[in-house]
């Protein structure tokens, strides 16, 4: 194309550079020229839809649209003028025409766009009107959407068609009809992953969230920055926070807000925040206070073993690595360990600590292998890179997963659904296809091709397309990470990081699994009496409400850091306070003097050489190793089977884990969990739709109700986890492919 | 030609009658819609550029109001911008409040406000152009207007029963044969919605992989982006919805959904693009089809004539898969004579004759004997290519024989190869025949580079230049030199373009002393094809062209004989894809009704979509504002020349993401409307 470098202008008598690609309104805001909006997101594609960007261009007549014409070199533009004013406020009265004069019940009023415009642009009056039709309200679940409050600016249709990638919405043209409807016109309710993002990015009140509706007005919230808690993605969000009622002036967390205009979050993030810890009533209890108290630290002091997961912080997780020291006691957590093996392995194969991709590498990619993850739920920022990477790259993406991924579609050209268990062959497969001209690996390709159900010409498709691409990335989740040959697997990858220039992505299970995996020795099994941080023991330390014997902050309880998906260090903040001991005051009973610590939060110091307070921009970066020779990966053995009905213990779209899953109200919503399926498995099952059925998975019995979702392929169910409140933890932490005896309960 | 009017204002003539009796009006020099229909004349007509009125009792002010009331209803487009949007609303709530007699002088001056900025900061020409008319109407007729307000009055005709029939159309839709919502399909790709995208361009043209690669675009040279910098690559932009579609392994997308069937049945003969056309429609619509192919494939022309390096028969086979998924009965191999067309007659409710044109022409040159072996009809040479080609199908023993063939595919290693011609065919014929590893290949033309360009396109001689080929222009076969029937030389004469002194056209004179001879091995005439009717029983009478096309009015596609419709190059005589395509959509549509009705009848869409036609959309003196001059038309990445040589893969490659979006967002969506009252 023929698109220059640099191309030179001037903006109201100032000379300027636009970069290639940018446009007018780019360079305008680089620069600090004021150029008025409505429907302009930085995230999308621009929209054109408000007109207000309009500005002059020097020699041309009629006004130039700044938020999509790329500038020529040499012209000189004006971003304001009497006229341009004229035009910019009577766009600004057409939209004011009829719109409803409700803001004192309006969830947007004080954060309103059409408000601050209405203002700037000076509109006090309506000359005129026009017959307005009646409109219903929409409930779309999370979602409420009025549409006559809508101004139809397209920002929500973009965001979840570009930024997201669901395209569940669109704009119904024509004059009067003109509203934001379902794009599936089968469908009453809105089938989409609920990120809510259309509420974030709307700029008046046509979309709101259900939830927060007249819960409280936008100027009285004020903002708490910190990381969203539920997944490796450690999103950065803002916790909204007031009183919580005219009695009770402790805060309250009234809903989850993100700088929209840049980056998106996923419904976990937005809508599940109401999962502060309050103490236990013993813990409450004067008497009993102390007494409670003496009974956690004896606890810790007599186990053999501390059992935890990643869902915590790096200073948790360092003062239980310092407790294991102190007590020489046993400190597991099967998740972090198993990612530590196969990262050890990565590293004895690539020469390198840590794989090298990240979530921007997604994004600029043109090749994207997706393999053992369901990445929808498992890491959904990644999904959203992988959204914009087609949309920008059109990169060719391959989804390989044992469970088909509907929504996936429109951005996934190569749906591969390989046998469950034989993630150890297709990331041979893989190699052999991407990097077999470098490197030959000892592959039986036709039997493990077999094995694995992953056909030779889906490979050389994978290949012809490797062949021309320039930035190519595999990402690799959960299951392989859980799966027992993950060494093996980490082989395969590290020689790949470590030959050719694919990147390697690593999805881990939780929000911390890399800082834990870095601070933590671990050990492989847990003996003698154990003490559960925040999953099951014989004595439970637990942050999830009303659950185990002493209660802990929550992780919008405390302050602290973890380390996220890219390596990158980042804080959390108190959102809502907690009325009792830490793991710190606990562990500063136990530690000698000189390693305790008055707060959490005196630790990072302790890890990072940087006060909490100073911290920012730390970058955990791979090292590169001393190794005498690069490990291979072993030949390929059998490859396990895995027949029969079975179920992937997955996330749901809003549930990500037992802390995502409270209420508005702050209620445990673990009601109508669905067993979803295919047509497929309901026959291998023998059980029809709206069947009530039990199975065991690892000890753990599930009762579900059984759903058929036709869009799904093949005889593996959909269950979710989060319910089980502690145990879930367990179950995630393992291969999330079960096989289960379905047996169905008599009515 | 000319219009007699009482009033028109439109493109900078203003003509005015009123006050004059009616024998003395003067005409307008533009084709207004006057004579509407069979069943009406019009009373006026309001478009793009302003109004003309026929009669001098019409209702301007319920005229305008109805203009801007259609421009609520019918116009797709004026959702996507605020000024449009709500612009559009408040132009018509306050001219019915006028009409209904509930106006205010103030309200004048909101909608002459309103329009300016519509016009000034309006996303599509529509929302830009809707107030002309209407700005016309209020200067012109201020009368009117200021009157009803003052006197509180219902405009006349206010509660009356007046037809008004309107159109959204494009200088690019109006120029596409098949009339494409164009603007649809480039704003689907700008939005990333890929599957809208292919939505709205399947409403009128089923072939969108085809047309998304080798269409001649007649769109382009209505583009008024033209009018700034370079037309819009509008066809190659056509392409991306059908290639999600078909990458993303979707279901098919269609522009309605199917309707039961009815229990008509239609005959469709022939399975290139007409044919195929009619039947997706047809099919569409609830009709039961019955395709007649003479091949053992499917595709026409299209398929067995253009090569596989410019259309890729699998991504052919996936517009192919889209007719067949409505469920057409496909019947190959069958040639339909007289006899199965009497057959017919009795069996079906109506025939579709979409037979093409597939006998090539002679060049017209002394010993032009086809029993001479090297003299090779375009056709059937590339009949024989791509059968092998895209399907595998080779040459029997008898082909090798007459053709002096020592393979079973077209291998004309060592041979040379002269083509005469100057349009498509013969491109295919020469780039072909250097793919079949001719020693050497040559075209003969007897125009100049200017008009071969022009006939073809600019792409499609390059890139033969590119692979080899020889061009002598001004030149021409005289005559075939043969030994024992086999060619040996071509006696070639040479021309130059004179001047005519006396100022008429330029004409080609024989240069004396420049002929030569051309040694060849074969001579493939690919001036033109004439169309093989023998199909049609004699005792039908069925009228013909001076062509030797089956003669239609061009409208209904109707033939003389009732319930036998023709489309495509049989009608027509050889043209272009998205001709056949165009003329096959609207003759479906008539079938559809005729089947039931036994009456041939236009919707007032079609009736509209032809007198714009007429009137003409595009206007290539238009001055254009609010854009820059970009200069930055995109260009698709295409193989290199020796990467493409010697095989048949694709050679345009397509749009990357971001050329797709940045060609989409040069697209000023110059949609129109325009209105009849009758």
């Amino acid at each position: 194309m023929k698109l220059k470098k640099e191309i030179k202008f001037f903006i109201n008598d100032r000379e300027v550079i636009a970069k290639s690609g940018e446009t007018i309104l780019n360079v305008a805001r680089r620069e600090g020229f004021y150029i008025p909006t409505m429907c302009y997101l930085e995230k999308v594609n621009p929209i054109a839809s408000c007109r207000l960007c309009l500005v002059d261009v020097e020699g041309s007549k009629g006004s130039i649209l700044s938020c999509q014409t790329k500038p020529t070199e040499g012209i000189k533009v004006r971003t304001d003028s009497e006229y341009l004013y004229k035009h910019r406020q009577n766009i600004m009265k057409l939209y004011d025409v009829n719109h409803p004069l409700e803001c004192g019940v309006c969830d947007k009023s004080g954060a309103c766009e059409l408000q601050n415009k209405t203002l700037e642009f000076g509109i006090n009056c309506q000359d005129f009107s026009i017959r307005e039709p009646h409109r219903q309200i929409e409930n779309w679940g999370k979602i409420q959407y009025d549409p006559s409050l809508c101004i139809l600016c397209e920002r929500c249709v973009s965001t979840c068609n570009q930024a997201i990638g669901d395209d569940a919405i669109e704009l119904k043209f024509g004059g009067y009809g003109s509203a934001i409807v379902l794009k599936d016109k089968t469908s009453q309710t809105l089938e989409c992953s609920t990120c809510g993002e259309c509420i974030a990015v709307c700029p008046v009140g046509a979309l709101i969230s259900t939830d927060f509706k007249y819960s409280s007005n936008a100027w009285e919230l004020n903002k708490v920055p910190s990381v969203c808690t539920h997944c490796s993605a450690g999103c950065e969000i803002d916790y909204e926070i007031k009183h919580s009622s005219t009695l009770n002036h402790d805060a309250k967390i009234y809903r989850v807000t993100n700088n929209f205009e840049n980056s998106s979050i996923c419904g976990a993030g937005r809508f599940g925040f109401n999962f502060a810890n309050v103490p236990n009533d013993e813990q409450n209890a004067k008497n009993l206070k102390n007494k409670k108290f003496d009974e956690v630290v004896n606890a810790v002091k007599k186990a053999n073993t501390i059992i935890f997961n990643s869902h915590i912080t790096n200073e948790e997780a360092f003062i239980l690595q310092k407790l294991k020291e102190k007590l020489k006691l046993k400190l597991v957590n099967h998740e972090a360990y198993n990612l530590q093996k196969f990262l050890g392995a990565f590293s004895r194969s690539s020469g390198e600590t840590l794989p090298n991709g990240k979530i921007e590498d997604v994004e600029n990619a043109d090749q994207i292998v997706v393999v053992g993850s369901r990445i929808i739920v498992e890491n959904p920022q990644v999904r959203y890179a992988m959204t914009r990477a087609y949309k920008k790259n059109r990169a060719f993406i391959s989804y390989m997963h044992p469970v088909y991924e509907p929504l996936l579609n429109n951005i996934v050209k190569q749906h591969i659904r390989y046998e469950v268990g034989t993630e150890e062959g297709v990331v041979a497969l893989l190699s052999e296809a991407l990097i077999g001209q470098v490197l030959k690996f000892d592959l039986d390709v036709g039997y493990v091709s077999g094995e694995t159900n992953v056909g030779e010409e889906e490979l050389a498709r994978i290949y012809q397309i490797g062949k021309k691409s320039k930035k190519r990335i595999l990402i690799v989740g959960s299951d392989i990470i859980a799966h027992e040959k993950r060494e093996n697997i980490a082989r395969f990858l590290g020689v790949m990081q470590k030959f050719s220039n694919i990147k390697i992505l690593v999805v881990p299970e939780e929000l911390n699994s890399f800082g834990v995996a870095k601070i933590c020795q671990l050990d492989e099994k847990a003996t003698g009496k154990t003490v559960g941080y925040n999953i099951t023991g014989d004595y439970i330390i637990s942050a999830l409400k009303d659950i185990g014997h002493f209660s802990v902050p929550a992780l919008n309880q405390q302050e602290g850091t973890i380390i996220d998906i890219n390596h990158k260090v980042k804080k959390l903040n108190v959102a809502v306070s907690f009325n009792g001991q830490s793991l710190n005051d606990i562990a500063n009973e136990i530690f000698d003097p000189i390693d305790c610590r008055e707060y959490t939060i005196d630790r990072t110091r302790d890890i990072f050489n940087v006060d909490f307070d100073s911290l920012e921009n730390i970058q955990i970066d791979s090292q590169e190793i001393e190794i005498d020779c690069t490990e291979m990966p072993n030949e390929i053995s059998k490859l396990p089977t895995f027949d029969g009905t079975l179920v992937y213990n997955s996330r749901t779209y809003l549930e990500f884990n037992p802390f995502s899953a409270f209420d508005k109200n702050g209620k445990f919503n673990y009601e109508n969990n669905l067993l979803i399926g295919s047509e497929q498995f309901a026959t291998a099952g023998k059980i029809a739709d709206g069947d009530e059925v039990e199975f065991e998975i690892l000890g753990e019995k599930f009762k579900r109700k059984f759903k058929i979702d036709k869009d799904m392929r093949g005889v593996i169910a959909l269950n979710p986890i989060f319910d089980k409140n502690l145990k879930a933890y367990q179950l995630s932490s393992s291969y999330k492919f079960q096989k289960v005896k379905i047996v169905k309960v008599a009515k | 030609m000319g219009t007699k009017v009482y009033f028109s204002s439109w493109r900078g003539e203003k003509i005015d009658n009123r006050g004059k009796l009616q024998e003395n009006w003067s005409e307008s020099t533009f084709n207004f819609p006057v004579n509407y229909s069979a069943s009406g004349n019009a009373t006026a007509f309001v478009g793009w550029e302003g109004v003309a009125i026929f009669r001098d009792d019409v209702d301007v002010v319920r005229l305008a109001t109805e203009y801007a009331s259609q421009y609520q209803k019918y116009s797709e487009a004026c959702g996507r911008c605020a000024p449009g949007r709500w612009g559009g609303r408040i132009l018509y709530d306050l001219f019915d409040k006028i009409a209904r007699g509930e106006g205010e002088l103030s309200d004048l001056s909101h909608l002459k406000e309103v329009s300016e900025t519509m016009m000034e900061t309006s996303k599509c020409e529509i929302g830009k152009t809707v107030p002309v008319p209407l700005l016309v109407l209020m200067k012109e007729f201020e009368e009117e207007f200021v009157q009803l307000i003052n006197n509180r009055k219902k405009s006349k005709d206010y509660d009356n029963n007046i037809n008004y029939n309107a159109l959204v159309t494009a200088p690019c839709t109006d120029a596409c044969p098949a009339h494409v919502d164009i603007p649809a399909y480039i704003e689907g790709v700008r939005d990333f919605r890929f599957d809208d995208s292919l939505e709205a361009t399947r409403q009128t043209m089923p072939l969108a992989h085809t047309c998304g690669r080798v269409c001649p675009h007649p769109c382009e040279t209505a583009c008024r982006r033209a009018n700034i910098d370079e037309p819009i690559a509008i066809m190659e932009l056509k392409r991306i919805g059908a290639d999600y579609e078909t990458d993303h392994n979707l279901d098919f997308i269609h522009p309605i959904e199917q309707k039961p069937k009815n229990g008509k049945k239609v005959a469709v003969i022939g399975g290139g693009p007409a044919g195929l056309t009619g039947a997706y429609y047809l099919a569409l619509d609830g009709i039961e089809v019955d395709l007649f192919e003479a091949l053992p494939v499917l595709g026409g022309e299209v398929a067995v004539g253009v090569p596989e390096y410019r259309m890729p028969i699998d991504k052919y086979n996936k517009d192919i898969d889209l007719v067949k998924s409505v469920g057409v009965n496909i019947y190959l191999n069958s040639w339909i004579d007289a006899d199965k067309m009497r057959e017919f007659e009795k069996n079906y409710d109506a025939i579709l004759v979409a037979t093409g044109t597939r006998i090539s022409k002679k060049v017209d040159c002394a010993n032009e004997r086809p029993e001479i072996q090297g003299y090779w009809g375009a056709i059937d040479f590339l009949d024989k290519i791509n059968l092998y080609e895209k399907y595998g199908y080779k040459l029997t023993q008898e082909d090798r024989v007459k053709y002096n063939i020592n393979n079973d595919y077209v291998d004309l290693t060592g041979k040379t190869i002269a083509c005469v011609g100057g349009g498509f065919t013969s491109m295919d014929v020469v780039r072909c025949s250097i793919r079949a590893g001719a020693k050497k290949v040559i075209m003969l033309y007897r125009r100049d580079e200017a008009t071969i360009i022009k006939n073809t396109t600019y792409e499609e001689y390059h890139e033969a230049v590119e692979e080899g080929v020889e061009f002598i222009f001004y030149s021409a076969v005289e005559k075939m030199i043969d030994e024992n029937d086999i060619l040996k030389q071509l006696h070639i004469n040479k021309f130059e373009m004179q001047n005519d002194p006396s100022g008429g056209r330029p004409k080609l004179v024989k240069i004396h002393g420049g002929d030569f001879m051309l040694d060849v091995d074969y001579l493939i005439p690919a001036v033109s094809q004439s169309a093989d009717l023998s199909l049609l029983p004699p005792e039908w009478n069925i009228e013909l062209t001076s062509w030797k096309t089956i003669k239609t009015n061009g409208r209904d596609y109707m033939t003389s004989k009732r319930g036998v419709f023709a489309a495509g190059d049989a009608e027509y005589g050889p043209m272009t894809i998205v001709n056949a395509v165009g003329q096959a959509k609207r003759a479906s549509s008539v079938i559809s009704r005729y089947v039931h009705s036994g009456e041939i009848i236009l919707t007032d869409n079609e009736i509209m979509e032809d007198h714009i036609r007429k009137l003409g959309v595009y206007n290539k003196k238009e001055k254009i504002f609010g854009w820059l001059a970009d200069k930055n038309r995109s260009e698709s990445e295409k193989l290199a020349v020796d990467e493409r040589k010697y095989n048949n893969l694709e050679v345009n490659l397509g749009f990357t993401a971001e050329q797709a979006i940045s060609e989409a967002e040069r697209c000023m969506r110059c949609y129109y409307i325009s209105m009849v009252a009758r």
